[in-house]
């Protein structure tokens, strides 16, 4: 790649289901559109907002906007905001299309592709149990608009959400992931190496594990360790399986609840996620946390990768970064960017005084110098780091 | 066309922006309208340079094409001067802001008249 060069494609991994000349033009195009979303039309909502929304509610008040809910108020009824909202959730709805076409064409034959490798494992494993009820935070909406979610099959043994999934995450972050959409893996790897260099895991968990996108760099990173990934939805598990065994790297996958998993007690020395965290709900998010203190060692740690809190940003920054839970079906979304973590490790009998709370860098410097730096509904991973809830038992 | 297998819609009421939910399904169909002219673009474009090597195109050719990183990249900065002639009304009214363009047009008016 040349160092001018703008495009980090994705790696055609032989489980990423093939575009032919238009369907791939179709997700390029895509993500063209995201990111001059991203870099020429976001901003103008901070211009609209300083020069003549925030001005009328001072005159009108005798002071600013106090919380994201006032600025909501006043920027929802904005002409500029408006054109952008619209904008950018159709784009989320184009990437689906764009994603679901190549593998709706070929649905059969990636199926059975993806379920040859899962009858014949050769170094991880699949476990599936079609009894284990997907949970009502994923059917209340179908999260961030993939249609049909993460649980619902389309034909027998379905993978095809997984498919459209391993896809559509690398046009989302606008490749700001990596070839292989493993940044925020790699970044919490990057992180432990350098904070705590003796800290060296035997039995890693990732929990929402999805298509095992960030699980892998773990395998790569303690090659001694054995790596196991959960997830409520068989599709993506399937498609997981099959995606890590055609890259070589042996990961134990079951379907798993996080809120309680059948893992004995003390099992695991690392528990990580993944932005999962903000796809649960009120109660199993104090479950997930209370499993992950009793299936970690003492010694052991869990480390949740997600965006960064709204508790430091201004009224506008929140409101902006909020924009997901009404407009791109994330229900959660702004419940898990306010809550009190110090409460949340308390209540799950962790020692509130090893509680982890950070920003961390992106491993993925490559991209580092074209992110906008900013954090902002739409640009995801463009703030160029990523924030850790954990704790240390 | 592809026969529909798989769920199309997602789960979830969708949000409209603007006063009148047409708004927002014609900036839908303009998007929609855009992505598949960007398409037309690129199969051209594809055309055009395997003419260019080769003199001679068959339909199989242009459709196992596979782009290289360059390739990409121009094509990348194509749709994005494509992108500011459509969106050319948003950029405008930035533009215009920036300038302190802002004069209401019947000054204009009253201006000309009392010129």
């Amino acid at each position: 790649m040349s160092a001018e060069s703008q495009t980090q494609p994705q790696t055609q991994h032989s489980m990423l289901a093939p575009t032919d000349h238009d369907e791939f033009a179709r997700q390029e195009f895509v993500r063209s559109y995201k990111e001059y979303l991203v870099h020429n039309v976001h901003q103008g909502n901070e211009k609209r907002y300083e020069s003549s929304v925030k001005p009328a509610f001072e005159k009108k008040h005798n002071r600013p906007p106090k919380d994201r809910f006032e600025v909501a108020k006043e920027m929802t009824k904005d002409p500029y905001y408006q054109m952008f909202s619209s904008l950018l959730r159709t784009s989320q709805e184009m990437m689906w299309s764009s994603c679901q076409l190549p593998v709706e064409r070929n649905l059969e034959e990636l199926n059975a592709k993806v379920n040859q490798v899962t009858d014949g494992a050769v170094k991880g494993s699949l476990k599936l149990d079609e009894n284990l009820a997907t949970p009502r935070y994923h059917k209340a909406v179908d999260i961030h608009c993939q249609p049909g979610g993460y649980h619902n099959e389309f034909a027998d043994k379905d993978a095809s959400s997984g498919m459209v999934y391993d896809r559509a995450v690398h046009i989302y972050a606008m490749a700001q992931l990596g070839p292989y959409n493993d940044d925020i893996g790699a970044s919490i790897i990057m992180w432990l190496q350098e904070k705590y260099p003796d800290f060296k895991p035997k039995r890693i968990l990732d929990m929402g594990c999805s298509v095992g996108h960030s699980t892998i760099p773990y395998a790569e990173a303690f090659p001694d360790a054995k790596i196991y990934g959960i997830d409520v939805a068989a599709p993506m598990l399937r498609y997981a399986h099959a995606r890590a065994e055609s890259l070589n790297v042996p990961v134990h996958f079951s379907q798993q609840n996080a809120e309680k998993t059948n893992f004995k007690s003390g099992s695991f020395d690392l528990i990580v996620s993944h932005i999962l965290l903000h796809e649960t709900s009120e109660k199993a998010i104090h479950n997930i946390v209370k499993e992950c203190h009793r299936l970690l060692k003492p010694g052991g740690m869990m480390a949740h990768g997600e965006t960064p809190p709204y508790k430091n940003m201004s009224p506008f920054d929140a409101f902006m970064l909020d924009w997901d839970t009404r407009n791109n079906n994330e229900p959660f979304w702004a419940r898990s960017h306010e809550i009190d973590l110090h409460k949340l490790s308390e209540k799950a009998n962790f020692d509130p005084s090893k509680k982890i709370e950070e920003m961390i860098p992106s491993a993925l410097q490559v991209a580092q110098a074209r992110r906008s730096e900013v954090f902002q509904g739409g640009d995801f991973g463009g703030g160029g780091l990523w924030f850790v809830y954990g704790n240390k038992k | 066309m592809t026969s529909r297998k798989l769920q199309r819609k997602a789960h979830g009421q969708r949000p409209y922006f603007f006063d009148d939910p047409n708004v927002d399904k014609l900036v839908s169909m303009i998007m929609g309208l855009a992505g598949e002219v960007s398409v037309m673009h690129d199969r051209a474009d594809t055309l055009e340079r395997l003419l260019q090597t080769k003199g001679l195109v068959t339909q199989k050719e242009i459709r196992e094409f596979q782009p290289s990183i360059e390739i990409m990249d121009e094509r990348a900065a194509w749709r994005k001067t494509y992108l500011s002639e459509i969106l050319r009304i948003i950029e405008g009214e930035l533009e215009g802001t920036a300038r302190g363009d802002l004069d209401p047009y019947e000054k204009a008016v009253k201006t000309v008249e009392a010129d």
